[in-house]
């Protein structure tokens, strides 16, 4: 449901009176106060070839429609990460009325960095000073007030997650918004609708002041020589301006140039006279350079820090506060001596959590529908289409493919989707991934891959949606591709089924131990073949946080939508694709060339081999399967599988259907969340590994005299 | 007069031994990129020269006459990029591998005249100062971040850093040289660091921070 980030603000633009955009580091409250303020209506939108998305929705104040973007949560806004760009790319596109600011009250200083960055680039600012509540319980006073005359804009305490003060900052960002538009109109005025703008091409440093009282700062307020230099820059962007130059103010425009920031270095370089400037900058930079003794970017980046921490220390006043819990628990668990035993603890829960309850509610959903819904269906089916082959392969189709989904979805990636949830929001994940980072760097990933893996072993869909907590793409493939070779709970009950309870416990937990193997010694060779290397861990660490509730049911849902929309359809089409092999008779025919591999090189009976295919659609469907299509061809005799596979054939069978290809809405989700060609690469793999494997577990077997 | 390698070496643990570690040849081999026995080898050839010296818990030191030695080369390399890049208009990010092999060959009359011709310049472009005839300088003892343990703390010397972005990056948090870190946890087995910085703690992966220079508090 990606659109293109463009498309999505032009579209709000068009429907909402003014359009805010939010913006602020992560973990400060952003998107709890984005979904407490829009309810679940949001659509997300990225920019081709990112995989950082804004989201877009939009809420009602008074009479107004009120468009919001939720900007990526980052420290700054340059062109150095992925994050950043989108993020100020947002800005510059949406060319928001206003933009939010949301201020950390525990983290003031820090905070202000970008706050003051997007004062520099001449944008209009409201802030929201969040977590308040927080900041209190550490002994941090602030003087809000004081702290809006330094700034020179208004600044309203809120508690995002109890919707405290929410109404006040969006009443204050109208305010400014109809200031800067110089309408002065009570509340409700059609006159807004559409006197687009918001951040304009140039001359904006002036600034409105109408109604509102709002007026952009005062510019200068960094040392006097730079100060200097800037004005200098300021005087010779001044004729090039409004001439294909970016929709920044002329300051902010020196600002980034003086910043070496890429981005609007080539912009600027581009276009006509551009040159001429670009060698000004130069000559200004080195002028700074020669002052300060380092290099102007890195010395502007100082003068922020500086003017930020002045700012933060003026208006704050920090009280002893007592060690709070949340503090305790983040010592606990970043410890190794504690941390580990609790990341076992967590790691063991968040499996059986998927396990058991995962199981369980797959079981209900499962005979709750057998019951209910499918016996309805079959005779819809049948009064439509008779009772021929026709009838038959429909009945795959949304009977047998809408319950594998069902059996999957619900009780799986919903529950995993809560789980992840409940990890990301609370900060332990970064506890977890400060402790395995050393570990998962040998398979080329980092700390935060451990989640996913584990959660693999329940069910990989959710898994692997769930690699998105890892940052590149090279770190999804490699930690996707181990996912898939985990086995999850419905390889897990072949396994027991077929190998443990028919021929011996040491038997399944060799299965188990060799897909153990598999995964360490796919993760190291992948690390080796994969162009690029694992990127250096660079990661805040945020006090642990009661997650709201409802952010996580937000959150959760989205999630759950996407892998509906893409999953349902590849299961039914999945399945009407096999149910018309089944019921054709087709798939005896299938068997023929099936047979060199499945007898020749794997020692199986090839209608073993056809079960196989069959469980792509769900793997714990290749033993039902097996024993149907046993007492078809072989006769009643065959109820047991003991009766015509030996157990090295059981356990070469399960193995091969453990490793080969995940079922269908594990393909779907790869698809999805990797793109079709890295997907069909992971499913070569896979196949190509089993074979392998099987055959060399077969002649292993016969040479130790067990085949 | 030393050779190219020879130089190579006491340049190498003069750098390490800034550090203020106990060096061995493992890490002497690793940070020139070579075996440790060959590494090992080399040492012994410069103990025969009388360059360094093997002192029990110190491991390898330099005697005067190397540290005098090493401290010429680390002028000429300094030396040779200002005028990479004051003279010949060069990326000062790009002129480290020119002057590695500059340091080699230039006398110390070119040496002199290159001085001159630049005024005297107290560091090299990438802010390094540049040691004297007499092989003074004014740099402090500084060491990598990774090497500090649990609850030391510190004051960001250099960041070592060529990729711009990474530097950038660190800077927008506020670690840059002049700031104060506190290392607040060390994960088991070479893991990262969890490190204060201006009010916020982050996990620094090892790569990170053995490229992050700290003055010892």
């Amino acid at each position: 449901m990606a659109l293109s980030c463009c498309s999505a603000v032009h579209e709000l633009r068009g429907q909402a009176d003014f359009v805010f955009a939010l913006a602020g580091n992560p973990n400060v409250g952003k998107s709890s106060m984005f979904n407490t303020l829009t309810g679940t209506g949001a659509v997300t939108a990225n920019y081709p070839g990112k995989t950082v998305e804004i989201n877009v929705a939009s809420t009602r104040l008074a009479e107004l429609t009120i468009g919001l973007v939720d900007l990526p949560g980052t420290y700054a806004l340059g062109a150095v990460s992925e994050d950043q760009w989108v993020a100020r790319q947002g800005i510059l596109d949406g060319s928001p009325d206003v933009v939010i600011a949301i201020l950390d009250a525990t983290n003031l200083a820090r905070n202000l960095y970008m706050l003051l960055q997007l004062q520099d680039m001449g944008l209009p600012v409201v802030a929201a000073l969040n977590l308040v509540d927080e900041a209190e319980k550490k002994g941090i006073q602030t003087d809000v007030g004081k702290l809006s005359a330094l700034l020179g804009i208004p600044v309203i305490p809120t508690v995002a997650t109890r919707g405290d003060g929410l109404e006040t900052l969006l009443s204050a960002a109208v305010s400014a918004a109809r200031a800067l538009r110089g309408d002065t109109c009570s509340a409700g005025c059609e006159g807004a609708r559409g006197s687009s703008g918001g951040v304009g091409a140039s001359g904006i440093a002036g600034g409105g002041s109408g109604s509102g009282g709002f007026r952009l700062p005062s510019p200068a307020r960094y040392g006097k020589d730079i100060e200097a230099v800037v004005d200098g820059l300021v005087r010779a962007i001044g004729p090039l301006q409004g001439r294909q130059l970016p929709a920044v103010s002329a300051r902010g425009l020196a600002l980034l140039l003086l910043e070496n920031d890429s981005q609007f270095t080539e912009l600027v370089g581009n276009a006509p006279g551009g040159r001429q400037l670009m060698d000004e900058v130069g000559q200004a930079a080195a002028r700074i350079q020669a002052a300060h003794g380092e290099e102007a970017a890195l010395r502007l980046i100082r003068e922020r820090h500086g003017l930020a921490g002045t700012i933060a220390d003026e208006v704050q006043v920090r009280g002893s506060g007592r060690e709070l819990l949340s503090q305790r628990l983040w010592r606990l668990t970043t410890s190794p001596v504690t941390g580990i035993p609790i990341l076992l603890l967590t790691l063991a829960a968040v499996f059986a959590f998927l396990f058991v309850v995962g199981n369980l509610l797959s079981g209900l959903f499962g005979s709750a529908w057998q019951a209910g819904v499918s016996p309805l269906l079959q005779w819809l089916i049948h009064a439509i289409a008779g009772n021929g082959v026709v009838a038959k392969i429909l009945t795959w189709g949304p009977d047998a493919g809408i319950q594998a989904a069902l059996a999957v979805g619900i009780p799986y990636v919903l529950t995993f989707y809560f789980l992840l949830a409940f990890l990301e929001d609370s900060g332990y994940l970064n506890s977890v991934a400060f402790l395995t980072d050393r570990l998962m760097h040998k398979f080329g990933l980092h700390g935060r891959a451990i989640i996913p893996l584990v959660a693999g072993a329940g069910c990989n869909v959710p898994a692997i949606i769930g690699t998105r907590v890892l940052t590149t793409m090279r770190e999804r493939v490699i930690a996707s591709t181990l996912i898939v070779l985990v086995p999850c709970s419905a390889r897990t009950a072949v396994i027991v089924g077929a190998l443990a309870s028919l021929v011996g416990w040491q038997w399944g937990v060799a299965v188990f131990l060799l897909s153990g193997l598999l995964v360490l010694g796919a993760g190291a060779g992948l690390n080796v073949v994969m162009p690029g290397e694992s990127s250096g861990l660079v990661m805040e660490m945020f006090p642990f946080r009661m997650p709201s509730l409802r952010t996580i049911a937000v959150k959760t849902w989205y999630r759950f939508k996407d892998f509906i929309f893409v999953a349902a359809p590849i299961v039914l089409v999945g399945s009407l694709g096999l149910g018309a092999l089944y019921e054709t008779g087709l798939i005896w025919k299938l068997s023929g060339p099936l047979a060199p591999v499945m007898e020749g090189w794997l020692g199986l009976p090839a209608v073993a081999g056809l079960t196989l295919i069959f469980a792509v659609l769900r793997k714990e469907l290749a033993l039902q399967l097996l024993v149907t299509l046993a007492l078809v061809r072989y006769g009643p005799h065959a109820s047991t599988l003991l009766y015509f596979m030996a157990p090295p054939q059981l356990f070469v069978y399960a193995l091969v259907n453990t490793i080969y290809i995940p079922c269908i809405a594990t393909i779907a989700v790869l698809g999805k969340e990797l793109g079709w060609k890295r997907a069909a690469a992971i499913i070569a793999f896979t196949i190509a590994l089993a074979l392998a494997v099987g055959g060399g577990a077969r002649f292993v077997l016969s040479a130790v005299g067990l085949g | 007069m030393a050779t190219p390698i020879v130089e190579e070496y006491l340049e190498a643990i003069y750098k390490l031994k800034a550090a203020g570690k106990a060096l061995g040849t493992t890490e002497l081999g690793k940070e020139l990129k070579v075996s440790a026995a060959s590494a090992s080898e080399m040492t012994d050839r410069l103990v025969e020269k009388g360059l360094a010296e093997k002192v029990p818990d110190r491991g390898i030191t330099l005697t005067r006459k190397g540290q005098k030695a090493a401290l010429e080369l680390i002028r000429k390399h300094r030396i040779s990029e200002r005028f990479l890049v004051d003279v010949l208009g060069m990326d000062w990010k790009d002129v480290h591998d020119e002057a590695c092999r500059l340091e080699h060959a230039i006398s110390a009359e070119v040496e002199s005249r290159m001085e001159k011709l630049l005024g005297n310049p107290a560091t090299c472009p990438h802010g390094h100062p540049i040691p004297d005839r007499q092989g003074r300088t004014a740099e402090e003892p500084v060491r990598r971040l990774s090497g500090l343990k649990r609850n030391q703390a510190g004051t960001i010397a250099k960041i070592a850093e060529e990729q711009r972005s990474l530097l950038e990056y660190l800077a927008t948090l506020g670690m840059m040289p002049g700031s104060d870190v506190h290392v607040e946890q060390v994960a088991p087995f070479d893991g990262p660091l969890l490190v204060r910085v201006k009010g916020a703690t982050y996990a620094l992966g090892r790569e990170i921070a053995e490229k992050i220079w700290v003055k010892e508090r």
